[in-house]
C-alpha cells in the first residue's frame, strides 16, 4: 500500500510545481506588459514633443501678439524632455498637452493660419498622436488591472508575496484633461 | 436582449471555431484514407505519404506568401504617409490599444466599404481599406472598421481562416480526385467492397458542400467575435454599429473579389441572393443588434 501513498505525494508536488511555475511566469509577464505599455506611452510622448518646434515655427508668422501661448508651450517641451521617472513625465505630458490645446483653440481666430496645409498636416498628426496616447493608456490601464487582478487573488497573491511584488498604480487622467478647453482673451 | 460581456463572447467563439475545425480536418483525412484504400490498397501507405508532403507544401506556400497574393488580386496600393496619415494614425493607435506591432497599411480604390486584414501572424499583418470607407465613415466609425480588423490579427483569426480556406480547397481537391478513383477502380474490376465505394461516392459528393457550410460558419462566428473584440479596443460600440448601417445602406455587393477571399472582408463583397448557409458573414442586422446589447 505504500507505493500509492508515495505514488499520490509525488503526484501533489508536480502539482504545486506545475501551478507555482504557471504564476509565477504570469506575474512576469503581466508585469513585463506593464512596462512595455509604458515604452508605448513614452514613445508617443516624445513623438509629440519633436514635433512643438515645427509647431511653433509654422505658428510664429501668424500670431504675432500670442508670445505666451507659445512661449508656454516651449516651456513645456522643455520640461517634457529634462523629465526623469514615469510619475514626472505624466506630469510634464499633461501640461504640453495644456499648452497644445490652447495654442490649436486660439488658432481658431486666424483663419489663414487654419487653412495653411503645413498647419492642418501637425494638426492631424498631433491629433493622431493625441488618441495615440489615449489608446496606449487604455493598453497599460488594462495590464494593470490584468496584473493587479492575479497578485491579489488567490494563489497568485501568495506568490507575489513571496516575490515582493506589489500593486501598480493606474494612469489616471485629470478632470481638467477631460473637460473641454476654454480660452480667455 | 441580455447583455453579454465581450469576455465572454470571446471565449465562446473561440471554443466554437476549435470544434468546427476539427471536423474539417477530419473530412480531409477521412478523404485522404478512402481514397488511398480504393485506388492503390496495396501501396496505401506509400500514397498518404505522398498526400501528407504533397498537402504540407500547399498548407506552407498558402500560409507564408498568401497576403502578397491577396493583396494583389484586390489590387490593393501602400497607404499614403501624408494623403491618408488620418487612417495610418487610427491603424496605429488601434494597434497600440490591441497591443500588437503596428500592421502595414493599405487602399483599395473602390467606392463600397469594405477593409479585409490578411497575414499569418501579427508581426506579419496588413490591413487594407476601399476608399468608399474614407470617404462615407467618420472618426468614431473608421475607428469601428479597424479596429475589426486589428481584432483579426491579434485573435489570430488572419492565420486561422487562410489554414481553412486551404483546407476546404484541398477538401474540393480531394473529392475530385475521389470520384476519378472511384471510376479508375470500377475499371480494373478489382471487386472491391461495396460498402467502401458507398462510402467514397457519399464522401466525394457531400465532403466540399460540408466544409463550405462548415467555412461559412467559423467565419460568421469569427466576425462576431471580431466585432465584440473591436469594441473592446475603442470602448464604443456605436461607432461600429454605425459603420455596419452605412455598410449595410451603401454597399451593394459588387466588388470584383474572388470568392476564395471574401471571407476575410468585413462585410461581404460579392453579396449574391444564394441561402443563408453558405453566406461567410452573419446577417448585418444581427451583428448591429449584438453590438447593441454590449
Amino acid at each position: 500500500m505504500s507505493w500509492i501513498i508515495l505514488l499520490i505525494i509525488a503526484i501533489i508536488i508536480v502539482l504545486l510545481v506545475l501551478i507555482s511555475v504557471y504564476y509565477i511566469n504570469r506575474i512576469i509577464v503581466f508585469s513585463n506588459r506593464i512596462d512595455n505599455a509604458w515604452a508605448q506611452i513614452d514613445v508617443q510622448l516624445k513623438k509629440r514633443a519633436d514635433l512643438v518646434p515645427n509647431l511653433v515655427e509654422t505658428v510664429k508668422g501668424y500670431m504675432k501678439h500670442e508670445q505666451k501661448a507659445i512661449e508656454t508651450v516651449t516651456k513645456a517641451r522643455e520640461r517634457m524632455l529634462s523629465a526623469g521617472g514615469v510619475e514626472d513625465k505624466i506630469k510634464a505630458g499633461r501640461e504640453l498637452a495644456a499648452a497644445l490645446k490652447t495654442i490649436f483653440a486660439i488658432a481658431e481666430n486666424y483663419p489663414n493660419l487654419k487653412a495653411s496645409e503645413n498647419f492642418k498636416l501637425l494638426q492631424e498628426q498631433l491629433d493622431g498622436i493625441e488618441s495615440k496616447i489615449a489608446y496606449a493608456r487604455q493598453f497599460y490601464n488594462d495590464s494593470t488591472l490584468s496584473y493587479n487582478n492575479t497578485i491579489s487573488t488567490i494563489p497568485g497573491r501568495w506568490f507575489a508575496g513571496a516575490m515582493h511584488r506589489v500593486k501598480r498604480p493606474y494612469f489616471e487622467i485629470t478632470e481638467e484633461e477631460r473637460a473641454p478647453v476654454r480660452v480667455s482673451f | 436582449m441580455e447583455k453579454i460581456s465581450f469576455f465572454d463572447q470571446i471565449a465562446r467563439n473561440k471554443r466554437n471555431s476549435i470544434l468546427l475545425s476539427v471536423l474539417i480536418v477530419s473530412l480531409v483525412v477521412a478523404l485522404v484514407y478512402t481514397i488511398g484504400r480504393l485506388l492503390l490498397s496495396e501501396f496505401v501507405i506509400f500514397f498518404l505519404i505522398f498526400a501528407a508532403i504533397f498537402m504540407s507544401v500547399h498548407v506552407y506556400t498558402s500560409y507564408n506568401y498568401g497576403d502578397k497574393i491577396v493583396l494583389k488580386a484586390t489590387s490593393a496600393k501602400p497607404a499614403d504617409p501624408i494623403k491618408h496619415i488620418y487612417l495610418i494614425n487610427t491603424v496605429e493607435g488601434l494597434s497600440i490599444a490591441a497591443g500588437i506591432p503596428p500592421p502595414k497599411v493599405y487602399v483599395i480604390e473602390d467606392n463600397e466599404i469594405n477593409a479585409f486584414a490578411c497575414g499569418k501572424d501579427p508581426k506579419h499583418a496588413s490591413i487594407a481599406v476601399t476608399t468608399g470607407a474614407l470617404k462615407n465613415l467618420n472618426r468614431a466609425e473608421l475607428e469601428g472598421v479597424v479596429g475589426h480588423e486589428i481584432s483579426h490579427i491579434k485573435n489570430y483569426d488572419i492565420r486561422f481562416m487562410t489554414l481553412v480556406a486551404v483546407l476546404v480547397g484541398l477538401v474540393a481537391i480531394l473529392s475530385y480526385l475521389l470520384l476519378r478513383s472511384y471510376w479508375i477502380s470500377r475499371r480494373g474490376g478489382k471487386g472491391k467492397a461495396g460498402l467502401l465505394i458507398l462510402v467514397g461516392f457519399l464522401l466525394a459528393i457531400f465532403a466540399p458542400i460540408v466544409s463550405r457550410i462548415v467555412q461559412a460558419m467559423i467565419s460568421r462566428r469569427r466576425e462576431f467575435l471580431a466585432d465584440a473584440s473591436s469594441v473592446q479596443l475603442t470602448r464604443y460600440p456605436d461607432g461600429l454599429a454605425s459603420a455596419l448601417g452605412k455598410i449595410a445602406k451603401i454597399n451593394q455587393g459588387k466588388m470584383r473579389v474572388s470568392e476564395s477571399i471574401s471571407h476575410l472582408f468585413i462585410s461581404d463583397p460579392n453579396r449574391s441572393p444564394l441561402d443563408k448557409l453558405f453566406a461567410t458573414h452573419p446577417p448585418v442586422k444581427e451583428r448591429i443588434k449584438a453590438l447593441r446589447a454590449m
